[in-house]
């Protein structure tokens, strides 16, 4: 059973990031800088999930492995991407 | 589960995979491999994302402007509370108590159907500024995503009906939740392809 509170702690923390990512798209011209920040966030949010809404921390360790690896190779595209 | 026949029937694995090696598997097997083919086609489709976004830069960085970006914030928040409303639920069975897991199923369940009219509300909207799936690569792109992510939620709201009805029934208890737990792994992998949906149609120009 996960301590009370820990999980309104991240879902606030998730929500918070989503409106920094959309602030950061609609107000900045879309800079390398910009997409290297919402893929960092984006890896964050779904290691959060992963972790803790999905609860792997602690379950298998390879379906952990896997999603966690999901979710460092798209946000890494979305860094390539800014290259282009 | 560990003990779990649905978990110990297959004996396809390597050892490392067994539960005594990696740890326990939450849900049962069958609902990863069916997270596992999800991921595999939202894949797909993310590949295709860049590929399309590398042939056709300025589509991809002018269409976005023409998203209703509230609606996209919007649903985002949505499915992020679905998750929490899950995970609350979850919690609640491991104590016993069948009320208020039930209550927060229904709270997921909500949020289910408020994305499904947001997105509808929005493809209603698109159409009405002329925007469709044949209008250039990226809105061709959106669809195919969004539609595809559209009807997941949908059979997954479904899916919710059903495990409160089980529920209903006694199905679940703090040692015996496989099934919800299944569901609610199920539901946190469409919120995951939500995450990366959002930002690669919405927000990166």
């Amino acid at each position: 059973m996960k301590r009370l509170g820990s999980l309104e702690y991240y879902l606030g923390a998730l929500i918070a990031i989503t409106l920094f990512n959309t602030l950061l798209g609609e107000q900045f011209a879309s800079t390398t800088l910009v997409s290297i920040l919402i893929a960092l966030t984006v890896t964050y949010k779904g290691f959060v999930v992963i972790d803790h809404f999905m609860e792997l921390k602690g379950a298998n360790k390879n379906l952990r492995f896997l999603m966690r690896l999901y979710f460092l190779i798209f946000p890494s595209m979305i860094i390539i991407s800014a290259f282009y | 589960m560990k003990d779990n026949p649905i978990n110990n029937s297959l004996g396809i694995f390597p050892k490392s995979w067994e539960v005594q090696h990696a740890g326990r598997i939450p849900g049962n097997i069958p609902i990863w491999v069916g997270i596992l083919s999800e991921l595999t086609e939202f894949g797909i489709f993310f590949a295709a994302y860049f590929i399309a976004k590398f042939y056709y830069p300025e589509v991809f960085s002018e269409s976005p402007q023409n998203l209703h970006t509230s609606l996209g914030v919007t649903n985002t928040i949505v499915l992020l509370a679905s998750s929490y409303f899950m995970a609350k639920a979850m919690s609640f069975i491991r104590l016993d108590n069948k009320i208020k897991c039930e209550r927060y199923l229904w709270f997921a369940f909500s949020c289910g159907c408020l994305y499904l009219i947001i997105k509808t509300w929005e493809f209603h909207w698109n159409s009405l500024q002329g925007f469709g799936p044949s209008t250039n690569e990226f809105f061709t792109v959106y669809y195919y995503m969004t539609f595809n992510h559209f009807i997941h939620v949908g059979w997954a709201s479904c899916a919710i009906l059903w495990v409160i009805f089980r529920l209903k029934k006694g199905a679940y208890s703090s040692k015996e939740n496989s099934g919800l737990e299944a569901l609610a792994v199920y539901w946190h992998m469409i919120d995951l392809m939500w995450i990366l949906i959002f930002p690669l149609l919405y927000v990166l120009r």
